[in-house]
């Protein structure tokens, strides 16, 4: 394959132009309730092509790979159009030039287990669910995705690596009269099957929350402090601060690039935020990004102030920044974009009872269910709460989503626990200037943090 | 794909294929600038077969790729006992979403749309970071089955749209059309999305409270989506909808009337069939407040012991694609117009906003038809657009708030998959100001 596609490259009179082919095997198994909704074990596979000429930048995707060399010449007569549309042309900084093989060594290798294997150990979770009277329904899905990549660029680089991934995940469902409430769960996150072993305490604990939540109260919308539990915390640095460190955003956005500017104090001192794809055993770990570069950790917030970026080849010489190796894509169909790997927020020294000691009337507010961010604004959901009144925890609230701009609720982090946990659920969305790509290999995680003002929706 | 047939009719039970083909040109801007070119061609398949009873399933790329029908038929082997059968429809509505001018369009064509677009944005506000992205698309369907369905749709469309973040604010302003045919500067849209801009260059908060709200058809999915997770007939059969065993009863406000029509002539969503190929229908779901009719796919209508109503769609809420598995979704979401002019309904508040769009939407509990996002859109005092919302929330139950409406507008737009009027709804909880 490799010489393949490097003799697709060989004779294309481009500045700089590289192929991606992708091998993927999938799994997919769920079961909604009782029944057994989906099983298939299947493979896929396609390429995906850049080229850059005059300044100009044109992509190509095909699934068949008899389509790429007329795709190139197709790309390079695109890229020289649209040189002629700019006042400054696009350029690439320097990279090293790469060759060789990267695999993954996985504790437990799921590629080497059953359908069969996987199904029961999926149906086993679910039955542990479906055993609570009060659950009406489940959503049960085992994922597992491996990913063989070659890539090729026309400076000399080759380099064959792999993404694996397995996780199971899923909803309880609960109801009781009117009332339906749903928790997420999710286990594995990694290449290593044996952590989706011996889980069963850990999804005992979210059914009863689940329970539970049919009778919590809805919270009250208003302004309030709060305590953010690490997985709420983990999507609060993900949403809120992690996009905005992307540069193919910033890019071309003027305004937020005058304001982020490398050494400006964004937060209070007892904040670092860091990216680290090295962290193979959670979620967006990997080795090599989608533009042959090597994945390196990269401090985003240092003592309070902005102190890196994550950037494609692109980015790095138009921001004059180091490189970062954060350029890639979900699968062939689509184009390489800056995306965080592993963000998270660094421990500090506070305990979660001196932070809930602290607030007199605010909310303790656990469990990601989804977040979204434009620009510095970002919003996100918590599975459930808890009232803090006069700094004890109070009653269990549901129905949670809050909102606000990153810059000022940056400022607002006030205290930062000792307990950093990463979510073992990746999952981001992002479109970067072409169709969403929902990247399950973005990890995020975060001690508990308090932020001193956050506003919060609600029905009363 | 015959080669696989003929070895599917031999091996399995029974099979159904998918197969969806696109070309795609797509051209995008940032800041005035052509940023890049894109031109996609892209095949895949999914396969679902009954053997020995059992729902087998398989993806791939193309339908001969060697071991797609042995990975369905191993799938099989530990799926579910199948209580239904794949369509053995042969005859389809007849929907035009071809022309072959869009089919033909270049790069070149695309750039030229957005030159002319640029240009009069650019003679107006050259001061803004403005995106251009422009698309031409040729997609060709097949569903067929063993069961004698052969089912085949060519659509083609092109589409437009424009964002620009506003400047000190994090958020910021977009629009967006699409057509089946090859179209020339659209003025009333590029027009509306200044207006919008410059709108968006105060900010306002409200006070924390109730206000009335306009929903923008941009803003629609907060009804739209909510209220089709309760029509889903897997939500039913499986009893977590609010609307079970409600058919008749009063849901929304007499004044809202919900169809479901995938044969609307001239949108290039249209479709005959869904990804079952089972024919579209044009099928009220709401008819003056009233609940009419559920969505139904293969799997939920036989659990529900009805028949398919052409529902069955391989799409979820963020995307979908080859590999989703067919479940219950509208064909495209039509709601009936009002009489009330739209700049009418914005003159006759007091105080309320208007929504465009909304943040964090699938955090919140939509399928009970409970929502709270981050307001995005424009906060109206005495009847004048005050200033774009700044750190506003907004939150609603469908089933309660939207029982009272004050309006329809009679004016309708393509909003989100659906074409819908603006809709004053009497009062929403606002978080805004303490």
């Amino acid at each position: 394959m490799r010489d393949r596609l490097v003799k697709i490259l060989a004779n294309l009179p481009a500045d700089y132009a590289d192929i991606r082919y992708e091998e993927n095997e999938k799994t997919a198994i769920v079961y909604e309730g009782k029944e057994l909704r989906k099983i298939a074990a299947y493979s896929t596979g396609g390429g995906h092509l850049r080229v850059y000429a005059d300044g100009g930048k044109a992509t190509s995707s095909f699934s068949s790979l008899d389509k790429a060399a007329p795709l190139a010449a197709a790309s390079l007569s695109a890229a020289k159009l649209a040189a002629g549309h700019r006042t400054r042309g696009l350029r690439l900084a320097a990279a090293p030039v790469l060759d060789g093989a990267f695999p993954l060594t996985p504790a437990k290798d799921p590629r080497r287990l059953s359908l069969n294997e996987k199904q029961e150990l999926l149906a086993h979770y679910n039955e542990i669910i479906l055993a609570e009277p009060k659950v009406t329904t489940t959503v049960c899905s085992y994922d597992e995705f491996c990913s063989r990549r070659v890539f090729v660029n026309n400076e000399g680089t080759a380099v064959e690596y792999e993404l694996l991934i397995v996780n199971i995940a899923g909803l309880i469902v609960v109801k009781e009269g009117d009332v339906v409430q749903q928790v997420r769960f999710a286990f594995g996150g990694s290449d290593d099957y044996s952590r989706l072993f011996d889980r069963e305490e850990d999804l005992k604990k979210q059914i009863a929350h689940a329970c539970e939540l049919l009778a919590a109260e809805t919270v009250h919308a208003g302004v309030y402090p709060v305590v953010l539990d690490p997985s709420e915390a983990g999507v609060f640095v993900h949403e809120a601060f992690g996009h905005l460190s992307e540069a193919d955003g910033l890019q071309n956005n003027p305004a937020f690039r005058d304001r982020l500017q490398l050494g400006t104090r964004l937060a209070r001192p007892l904040l670092n935020i860091v990216d680290d794809p090295a962290r193979l055993e959670i979620p967006g770990g990997y080795l090599i990004d989608d533009e042959g570069v090597r994945a390196v950790k990269t401090p985003l917030i240092t003592a309070g102030v902005l102190s890196g970026r994550l950037h494609s080849r692109e980015t790095a010489a138009e921001f004059n920044e180091p490189l970062s190796g954060n350029m890639r894509a979900v699968d062939p169909q689509y184009t390489p974009i800056v995306r965080m790997s592993n963000i998270f927020i660094e421990p500090g020294e506070s305990t979660f009872d001196e932070m809930i000691a602290s607030i007199d009337n605010g909310y303790y507010l656990v469990g990601a269910k989804g977040g979204q961010t434009s620009g510095d604004q970002f919003s996100f959901g918590a599975q459930w709460g808890y009232r803090i009144e006069d700094g004890r925890l109070g009653a269990m609230v549901r129905d949670i989503n809050m909102s606000g701009e990153l810059f000022s609720t940056l400022e607002a982090i006030s205290m930062i626990g000792d307990d950093l946990a990463f979510s073992e659920m990746g999952g981001c969305g992002k479109g970067g200037g072409g169709p969403m790509q929902l990247n399950r290999k973005s990890g995020k995680g975060a001690p508990h943090i308090k932020i001193d003002a956050v506003t919060i929706g609600g029905r009363r | 794909m015959t080669r696989l047939m003929s070895m599917a009719r031999e091996k399995v039970d029974q099979y159904e294929l998918y197969w969806q083909r696109t070309h795609k040109i797509d051209v995008r801007y940032e800041n005035f600038h052509l940023q890049q070119i894109t031109e996609n061609d892209l095949s895949s398949v999914a396969l679902r077969v009954i053997d020995r009873g059992r729902l087998g399933f398989s993806y791939g790329v193309f339908p001969d790729q060697p071991d797609l029908l042995a990975q369905a038929k191993g799938a099989a082997v530990f799926g579910e006992q199948a209580e239904f059968s794949f369509s053995e429809s042969t005859s389809f509505p007849q929907v035009e979403t071809h022309d072959e001018q869009t089919a033909s369009l270049t790069s070149k064509d695309l750039v030229a749309l957005c030159e002319e677009v640029k240009e009069r944005i650019a003679a107006v506000r050259p001061d803004i970071a403005l995106t251009i992205q422009c698309g031409a698309a040729s997609r060709r369907l097949t569903v067929e089955t063993g069961a004698g369905t052969h089912a085949e749709h060519a659509a083609t469309s092109v589409s437009l749209s424009l964002f620009a973040p506003v400047k000190g604010a994090g958020s910021g302003v977009g629009k967006y059309q699409a057509a089946i045919s090859p179209f020339t500067l659209p003025v009333e849209m590029v027009d509306e999305f200044l207006q919008w801009y410059s709108w968006s260059e105060t900010a306002s908060t409200p006070k924390t409270g109730r206000l009335p709200v306009i929903l923008a058809p941009e803003a629609s999915f907060l009804l739209v989506t909510p209220l089709c997770a309760g029509l889903s007939g897997n939500a039913i059969a499986k009893g977590t909808s609010p609307l079970c065993g409600r058919m008749g009863e009063t849901i929304l406000a007499d004044s809202l009337t919900v169809y479901d029509d995938p044969l609307r002539a001239g949108d290039p969503a249209s479709r005959p069939f869904d990804d079952e190929g089972i024919p579209g229908q044009q099928r009220a779901l709401v008819e003056r407040g009233l609940l009419r009719g559920y969505l139904l796919d293969l799997h939920s209508a036989a659990k529900l012991g009805e028949k398919s109503t052409g529902n069955g769609f391989k799409r979820v809420l963020f995307g979908g694609g080859s590999e989703t598995t067919p479940n219950p979704q509208p064909g495209h979401v039509v709601i009936e117009p009002g009489r009330t002019p739209y700049a009418e309904m914005i003159a006759g508040l007091e105080e309320g906003v208007l929504l465009f769009s909304g943040m964090g939407f699938h955090s919140g509990n939509y399928p009970q038809g409970q929502f709270a996002v981050q307001g995005f859109g424009f906060h109206i005092v005495d009847g004048k657009v005050k200033g774009r919302l700044e750190r506003t929330m907004v939150a609603g139950d469908i089933y309660q708030d939207m029982k009272h409406i004050r309006a329809v507008s009679c004016e309708r737009r393509e909003g989100a998959g659906s074409l819908v009027p603006y809709i004053l709804v009497d009062s929403l909880q606002v978080a805004g100001r303490p």
